[in-house]
């Protein structure tokens, strides 16, 4: 097949030459390390890490395929790359080439059947969102009803396809040394090939339509299937501004406060009570409003938790004793059993350490110590960063919980960026307690 | 060979006595009556529209021949009579099913040059979007035929046939395909602002052209969405080719 060959040879090129910028820079520093001192040395090193990030980034937007999220994703997850690389990357969103009016045009008339303008009173011709694969549009139903229409970028899913099949080979030595485990490049990979069906999609934000209804604060969208297909999706328009048009309008703490512990609540409601989880952090997924709803607009990736992990999960969550005891050690062990691993003595360490250094100072268990975490704190994520590196070394974290990872990683990102003080304990024990 | 042009032609003069004795029988009442008036003001309209009908019965005949028996395995005979009209007939439109072939061609590329020429909505758009539109409506008027045009085109391999880049007639076809190519490039770009390699651009086009015809051709993708990508991205690095001072 022609069509193959073709995008991948210059998807493969264009990652090669990724390679080479990034190696490029790299040698840039090791060859200036002979002339320089200590402590130059360690900001060279610094920038030289930004620099090549910030290349890296744009490579990737300019691929503007699967490998951007497989970028994003790793950047959490492997714990290879230093600290300024993960803030980096974690701006990236899945993104697509913009599409001009009249290849819009051809792909909602393919999938729909009829041109833009006979299915809507009104069709907008220029997006006003980029969205994961593909762009946003502004659109009128003949019903009156204002309605974004999500439009899919052609190819993408043989695209994606394409960029892992090279990135099956291209890691073949970071799967050698169990850095990158075949199964965890599985469950990227289905993650991301399920964003690329839009049915798929509706049917997600059908689900959490119907499951987030206790969180009064949390809008979802409704989905016009009428108008919908697996490229294209129709769905009702949101209220909200994005983080940074939010915060640009310089909130009060106290709304600040508001839709952090709002925020929180979201992520912990998912985990502990539905099991199943918006896991795309960006936080174009996120509007914000000042009386603190928040409303959800991409449900490209979400993340259904085993029973067995979320069971895990409200065991191991303000866990009372002490983490150094047997039971604690026996909850860890027995989880990993029921998913089928064996949980090496290094990850449990490493997962000991976690609890230690991070969750317990995030999240105290002491029910009498009831002070809202600041979570404009910079030591928090240099913690978590730190602890998940240091897991990842293990090279036993199981796949199950990648996205997952991401999600909470992009949680304290956002908290950070809201300077949020949030009073963790008591939310996430609002949910145990129902559990229970 | 010199004798076979002869018979052509004294067939074809036989036809055309018997088209002309059925257009006269075979008025369409519908037609006339909505016509009338335009009819007396123009005594040959009436006629032209006939023969036109017949023309696109002929050739709507042909193509799905084409598309079902292929183009070697299709006789005149056969497209006479799937037309419903006598073998004679069908020399006075066409001389070989070549001229068929190639009628259809002609169409297909009046039909995309004025989909993008009488769109209002791509007077203000950029090139790569305009040319887009050119090959895109191309496509889509070739899909319903697209056994035959994988055919059509290695049948122009051949040195001695009408549809082949040497014949008199699709070099008319491919110079004012061109010709609209290059009027699109040089509204969009200003002569001064072209790469000075710019006058090549609509010959370049036309490989490219053929290039995405195979490509369309043996996309097994669904939908054939892999065209629209490689149409897209390929026109986007084409057109900043393009353009002067840029990479």
């Amino acid at each position: 097949m022609p069509s193959d060959k073709n995008t991948s040879l210059r998807r493969a090129l264009s990652i090669a030459s990724l390679g080479a910028d990034v190696a490029g820079s790299y040698l840039g520093y090791a060859l200036q390390h002979a002339f320089l001192g200590e402590t130059q040395r360690k900001a060279k090193l610094k920038s030289t890490h930004t620099r090549a990030a910030r290349r890296m980034r744009d490579e990737m937007q300019s691929l503007r395929g699967a490998a951007m999220k497989l970028g994003q994703t790793l950047s959490l997850q492997t714990g290879t790359l230093p600290d300024e690389t993960l803030a980096e990357l974690a701006a990236l969103q899945m993104r697509a080439p913009g599409m001009h009016p009249s290849l819009v045009r051809v792909q909602i008339k393919r999938s729909l059947g009829h041109e833009p303008e006979e299915i809507f009173k009104q069709f907008a011709p220029e997006p006003f969102a980029a969205a994961s694969l593909g762009q946003v549009h502004h659109a009128v139903t003949h019903e009156g009803e204002r309605v974004a229409v999500k439009v899919q970028y052609p190819g993408i899913r043989q695209a994606v396809a394409n960029d892992f099949r090279l990135f099956r080979t291209l890691s073949k030595p970071a799967q050698a040394s169990g850095h990158l485990t075949k199964l965890a490049i599985d469950e990227i990979e289905e993650q991301i090939l399920a964003e690329t069906d839009y049915w798929r999609e509706a049917e997600n934000i059908d689900f959490f339509r119907a499951h987030l209804g206790p969180l009064s604060f949390v809008k979802v969208p409704k989905v016009f299937s009428k108008y919908s297909s697996d490229k294209v999706l129709t769905m009702s328009l949101m209220r909200g501004q994005h983080l940074d048009d939010f915060l640009a309008h310089r909130p009060t703490q106290k709304t600040r406060n508001e839709l952090g512990a709002n925020l929180f609540d979201l992520f912990y409601f998912q985990v502990l009570k539905v099991e199943s989880l918006h896991a795309d952090p960006h936080w174009g997924n996120y509007l914000f409003n000042e009386n603190g709803n928040i409303s959800l607009v991409d449900f490209g990736c979400v993340k259904t938790l085993l029973p067995e992990s979320a069971a895990y999960l409200r065991s191991v969550f303000l866990y009372p004793g002490s983490t150094h005891s047997t039971d604690f050690r026996r909850l860890l062990e027995s989880y990993y059993r029921a998913v089928g691993r064996k949980l090496l003595r290094d990850t449990r360490e490493a997962l000991i350490r976690f609890a230690d250094n991070f969750y317990r100072k995030v999240y105290p268990p002491d029910q009498d110590k009831d002070e809202p975490f600041d979570f404009g704190d910079n030591a928090f994520l240099e913690h978590y960063l730190k602890e998940s590196k240091n897991l990842f070394k293990t090279k036993g974290v199981l796949p199950e919980l990648i996205f997952m990872g991401r999600a909470e990683m992009g949680l304290y990102q956002t908290l950070h960026r809201l300077r949020a003080r949030v009073h963790t304990s008591r939310i996430v024990r609002k949910y145990l307690k129902d559990a229970n | 060979m010199r004798e076979d042009t002869h018979d052509w032609r004294a067939l074809a003069m036989a036809a055309k006595v018997k088209s002309q004795q059925e257009h006269v029988s075979r008025p369409t009442r519908k037609l006339a009556t909505r016509n009338r008036a335009a009819a007396r003001k123009r005594p040959t309209g009436r006629r032209d529209r006939n023969k036109q009908a017949i023309r696109n019965r002929i050739v709507k005949a042909a193509l799905s021949l084409f598309q079902t028996k292929g183009f070697d395995g299709t006789t005149t005979k056969a497209i006479a009579r799937k037309a419903g009209i006598a073998e004679g007939t069908v020399f006075n439109y066409f001389r070989t099913k070549e001229d068929i072939a190639l009628y259809f061609f002609e169409q297909e590329v009046a039909h995309a040059v004025a989909a993008v020429r009488d769109n209002p909505r791509l007077r203000r758009a950029p090139l790569e979007e305009k040319l887009f539109s050119l090959v895109q409506n191309q496509l889509e008027y070739l899909a319903p035929y697209e056994r035959f045009i994988g055919a059509a085109l290695l049948h122009a391999l051949k040195p001695t046939s009408a549809l082949g880049p040497f014949s008199h007639r699709a070099m008319e076809l491919r110079h004012r395909y061109l010709a609209f190519v290059e009027d699109l490039i040089d509204e969009s770009i200003p002569k001064q602002k072209q790469n000075p390699l710019a006058f090549l651009a609509p010959e370049v086009f036309w490989i490219y052209y053929l290039g995405t015809l195979l490509y369309w051709l043996y996309d097994s993708s669904e939908g054939k969405q892999n065209t629209l990508a490689f149409l897209d991205r390929s026109l986007t690095i084409g057109v900043t080719l393009l353009r002067k001072g840029r990479r």
